[in-house]
């Protein structure tokens, strides 16, 4: 199977504080790979190293078959990129945005001016295309750049953060679009801080200071997921989450609502010892019982893991 | 690539169309500055110095002396005052520059045949009014001297003619080609013309990048295959075409307002100016690659506009600065261009005359858009 990305031990450092360290990722022709972690982890520097806008401090990275060091600027030709931050212009409308890149991308006459009114289309934007970029909403700005990114027809899509803080309808469209972009065989890398996001992408990876601490599709990461989880129905709720944090074989607490997540290596024991802990304390106990992992759960354990092993170290 | 920097054009363009403020500052800025700065030094000759007369001996000589000085344009006599504290009062406070006093029995001692004075007090802080007003006094008693001279010999017999020519056996004959006048404003306003025009290109270019960085434009930008040199020129062009209509309007002033002779050598003027805004907006590029934001930028274009106001021979002759600091003069383009308009304006040169500015001008123009398009990185090592 042909790969569009593979890093090896791809490192950036910034000063002393090493950004990306030593990253190994594969990502396959046509998959949609999403980046998760905390911020800082290194998805954003990982993005622009492979985009060709920073420059690998150690290791080698190839997008479609070519070299970031040396062919950054054919890779730019092949890649579409929509950083973090909002960065179109917006004194220009929607339409001369699009045709600006279209025009930089080198497309030209008919072929350019085709193009634009079939992204404007796409992204929805065909009857706002006459509007000034910084009128339009969050939501339509993060279409209007990821027009920007697909009109050129790129293979692979870097996509950081291409839905930070659009409600979820406008969600939705994004993600969409990326599902129509991928069955037209694009390669899609995207960061995201949504969970339910991440169980849309083939394979995720988790990202913490500069390295990968899970990989895999979702279903993997959440059988892989070295803990069991205890869903805890029980009032007062603060109460009982105290009461299970200082229990023995506990890694971890997170409350939702009206009920605890209770996270162990083993919870054999535990369920017992739980609730004799929490009828001692003078907690109703409504009901304890095992539950699967959320890819949520995945996230909160194996940050809570590197952290202690940072700790550690 | 040709394409890619159209694109880059029309963009730029744009944005400098829709921004209405900016626009109307950088279509009026100009004409004002040049209004401005032409007036400023339409009477850059001194005159009107201001100065009192304290007459002590208030006899009809020192009345002549009194009255020689105020037909002189270069002192302003504001009255007389009646001590001489008084004069160095007004003198320390500022409001005179210059005291001409004549003392007491000044007639007397010239009618006694002894030595008879005139004495001035001037304000050394004003280092340009004292010579002008120690000159006039020079003239006022050279010449009451010369009078009583011939007064003199003629009551000893001697015709005034003869004895004129007795005491003034010869006279200076001075023929001043190019500037009659000799009129500082005829001298400074190529500078002018150039000043303004570097002042405006070198801004407006030096914040074009910075602003793109700052908005995160840039990024988007260096993500796309787009090269140097394409994004380099893309910029310069708009820019230029309104450094164009900036030198017609400034090129207008100047000949309507201030006697420069424009129309004869319109297409000498022209390319000199064309080349020179070249390399103004080339030297705003460079420093717009280099800076990391607009605040920045604005700080090194400051850094580089004063010492050429300073060293570029705008305002005063090259030839009056020093000869160690010349090497560094002669690395500003405003340098050669004020020469060059100089000639053209004055002295009605043409481009046999002249053609050494352009080819310098031009050769600047490539050597720093040259050097914009290599300090210019598109990715972060």
């Amino acid at each position: 199977m042909s790969l569009a990305i593979e890093t090896t031990n791809l490192t950036r450092r910034f000063g002393t504080l090493t950004a990306v360290a030593g990253l190994n990722l594969s990502v396959r022709s046509g998959e949609i790979f999403g980046f998760l972690g905390p911020n800082g982890a290194g998805k954003t520097t990982t993005i622009r190293m492979l985009c060709g806008l920073l420059l690998p401090s150690e290791g080698t990275a190839r997008v479609a078959g070519l070299d970031v060091r040396r062919d950054a600027e054919a890779i730019k030709r092949r890649v579409g990129y929509m950083s973090q931050r909002f960065s179109l212009y917006g004194d220009l409308t929607a339409e001369e945005n699009l045709d600006f890149f279209a025009g930089v991308y080198r497309l030209s006459g008919p072929e350019r001016r085709g193009r634009v009114s079939q992204t404007l289309e796409r992204v929805g934007l065909a009857d706002r295309r006459r509007e000034l970029t910084e009128h339009l909403s969050g939501g339509l700005k993060q279409r209007l750049a990821l027009g920007c990114a697909l009109v050129h027809s790129p293979s692979i899509l870097f996509l950081d953060e291409p839905t930070a803080g659009a409600d979820p309808p406008s969600r939705q469209r994004i993600w969409d679009l990326l599902y129509e972009a991928a069955a037209e065989g694009r390669t899609i890398l995207v960061t995201t801080h949504y969970v339910e996001e991440a169980e849309r992408c083939q394979t995720i990876g988790f990202m913490h200071r500069g390295r990968f601490i899970g990989l895999g599709s979702p279903e993997q990461c959440k059988a892989e997921m070295g803990e069991a989880i205890l869903e805890v129905d029980a009032l007062p709720v603060m109460q009982a989450a105290a009461v299970a944090r200082r229990l023995d074989g506990v890694t971890g607490v997170s409350i939702y609502g009206h009920t605890l997540r209770v996270f162990a290596k083993t919870t054999t024991h535990l369920r017992h010892h739980l609730q004799e802990a929490l009828v001692a304390q003078g907690v109703a106990v409504k009901s304890i019982r095992a539950v699967a992992p959320t890819l949520e759960d995945v996230f909160m354990s194996l940050t809570r893991g590197a952290q202690d092993d940072n700790g550690r170290g | 690539m040709l394409a890619v920097v159209g694109h880059v054009a029309r963009k730029e363009t744009r944005q400098i169309l829709r921004d209405r403020r900016s626009l109307l500052l950088i279509l009026v800025m100009p004409i004002v500055l040049t209004f401005l700065f032409g007036k400023a030094l339409e009477t850059g000759e001194l005159r009107q110095i201001p100065s009192v007369i304290l007459n002590q001996d208030g006899s009809p000589e020192s009345n002549v002396i009194v009255t020689a000085f105020s037909t002189y344009d270069e002192v302003q006599l504001q009255g007389e005052v009646a001590t001489l504290q008084e004069a160095q009062e007004r003198l320390a406070q500022g409001k005179i520059k210059a005291a001409i006093v004549i003392p007491r029995g000044f007639m007397r001692q010239i009618e006694a045949g002894e030595e008879a004075q005139l004495q001035l007090l001037l304000d050394g802080t004003d280092n340009n009014s004292a010579p002008i007003v120690e000159g006039v006094a020079r003239r006022v008693i050279q010449r009451y001297n010369t009078e009583r001279a011939i007064k003199g010999l003629w009551a000893r017999g001697m015709r005034p003619d003869r004895g004129r020519r007795l005491i003034q056996p010869v006279f200076v004959q001075t023929e001043i080609r190019y500037n009659p006048g000799l009129q500082y404003l005829s001298y400074v306003m190529p500078g002018v013309i150039g000043l303004t025009l570097q002042l405006l290109t070198v801004m407006l270019m030096a914040v074009t990048i910075p602003r793109e960085r700052e908005r995160g434009t840039l990024d988007q930008l260096m993500a796309t295959p787009i090269t140097r040199t394409e994004l380099i020129l893309g910029k310069l062009l708009p820019y230029f075409g309104i450094s164009l209509l900036n030198v017609a309007t400034i090129l207008f002033v100047a000949d309507r307002w201030f006697n420069v002779p424009v129309v004869e050598r319109l297409a000498l003027l022209l390319t000199l100016c064309a080349l020179f805004v070249l390399s103004s907006l080339a030297t705003g590029l460079l420093i717009s690659t280099v800076s990391r934001s607009q605040f920045q930028a604005v700080q090194i274009a400051v850094f580089y506009i004063l010492p050429v106001f300073m060293l570029s021979g705008a305002y005063a002759p090259i030839e009056a600065i020093p000869d160690y600091i010349r090497p560094i003069s002669s690395l500003f383009p405003l340098m050669y261009f004020s020469r060059a308009v100089r000639a053209v304006t004055l002295r009605g040169a043409g481009l046999p005359l002249v053609w050494k500015d352009l080819v310098i001008l031009g050769g600047f123009v490539l050597i720093l858009l040259y050097w914009a398009v290599l300090s210019f990185r598109k990715r972060v090592a």
